[in-house]
């Protein structure tokens, strides 16, 4: 016969991992509201890779030559994005991103599909290399 | 003798949870050719890890596969915001964007869990995907 200490210590490990959320690392995430109708920001490309990670997320290289095209802007910001890599925020889940520029630093990623902005907690120079004159795609 | 014998049922037990059918290369070329206004999701779980755990993928809401070791499905979709979702102990999402005539490739991982392991979705670059995706085998899309 178990001893009940151990019935009890298997049934509380049980309750306690059964209200466990493993999903525990968030990012923070403001609600932002894309206009792209007023002016056009020209596109440019890095002529560094640059690292980057918002808080509770992976680290992500922005890669040298990558293209950036302005999609519009949000109130943090300019937003730009690439085909020449993939760029997604990662904490429990996963997010494509989009770069958030303001006086050529990064401030933070714009979450197409959650229409959501995330800030970096400190912006990040970008090295811009060439500027590419262009409308908004 | 015994150890060979071991060494077989292990093998099969490991195996059993794995795709079978036939290879990307083998089939991809009877898949139709994408609709320009379209845009398609090859996913795929290379790994043999974890093989017994085989949540069903979703798209949206709706059900479009099961993440099978060591297989792959694609659908089509229109472009748009979608969200792609695995459930075993937990939810694991992943967003992402498709443009007309885009191709996308989300790899199934496989991490560890409290009581079974977590599949989550990953966008991975096309030459990646394109390269992870010819050891699988097609396992076909929920109707």
């Amino acid at each position: 016969m178990k001893p009940h200490w151990m019935q009890a210590c298997a049934c509380l490990a049980m309750t306690v991992a059964a209200g466990c959320a493993f999903d525990v690392y968030h990012l923070k995430q403001l609600p932002a509201t894309i206009e792209s109708g007023r002016s056009v920001r020209d596109s440019f490309q890095l002529a560094k890779e640059q690292e980057v990670a918002l808080d509770n997320s992976y680290k992500r290289t922005l890669r040298k030559g990558t293209k950036w095209t302005y999609v519009g802007t949000v109130q943090q910001g300019d937003v730009f994005r690439t085909a020449d890599q993939i760029l997604t925020v990662e904490a429990s889940n996963v997010h494509e991103a989009y770069i958030d520029v303001s006086s050529d630093k990064l401030v933070g990623f714009y979450l197409p599909v959650e229409k959501a902005y995330s800030p970096l907690s400190e912006p990040v120079d970008l090295s811009i290399g060439a500027v590419v004159p262009g409308k908004n795609q | 003798m015994n150890a060979r014998f071991c060494f077989v049922v292990v093998a099969a037990f490991l195996l059993a949870g794995c795709a079978t059918g036939p290879k990307y290369g083998e089939i991809a070329p009877s898949f139709g050719k994408l609709s320009p206004d379209k845009a398609r999701i090859y996913v795929y779980r290379a790994s043999a890890l974890g093989a017994a755990v085989q949540p069903q993928v979703k798209l949206n809401g709706e059900t479009i596969g099961t993440a099978v070791s060591q297989g792959f499905f694609y659908v089509d979709r229109a472009p748009g915001h979608y969200e792609m979702m695995t459930s075993t102990e937990v939810d694991r999402k992943l967003s992402l964007t498709l443009d007309k005539g885009q191709t996308r490739y989300v790899r199934l991982n496989i991490s560890l869990g409290f009581f079974v392991g977590h599949v989550y979705p990953e966008l991975v670059e096309p030459d990646v995907g394109q390269k992870e995706i010819q050891e699988c085998s097609y396992i076909g899309q929920q109707k």
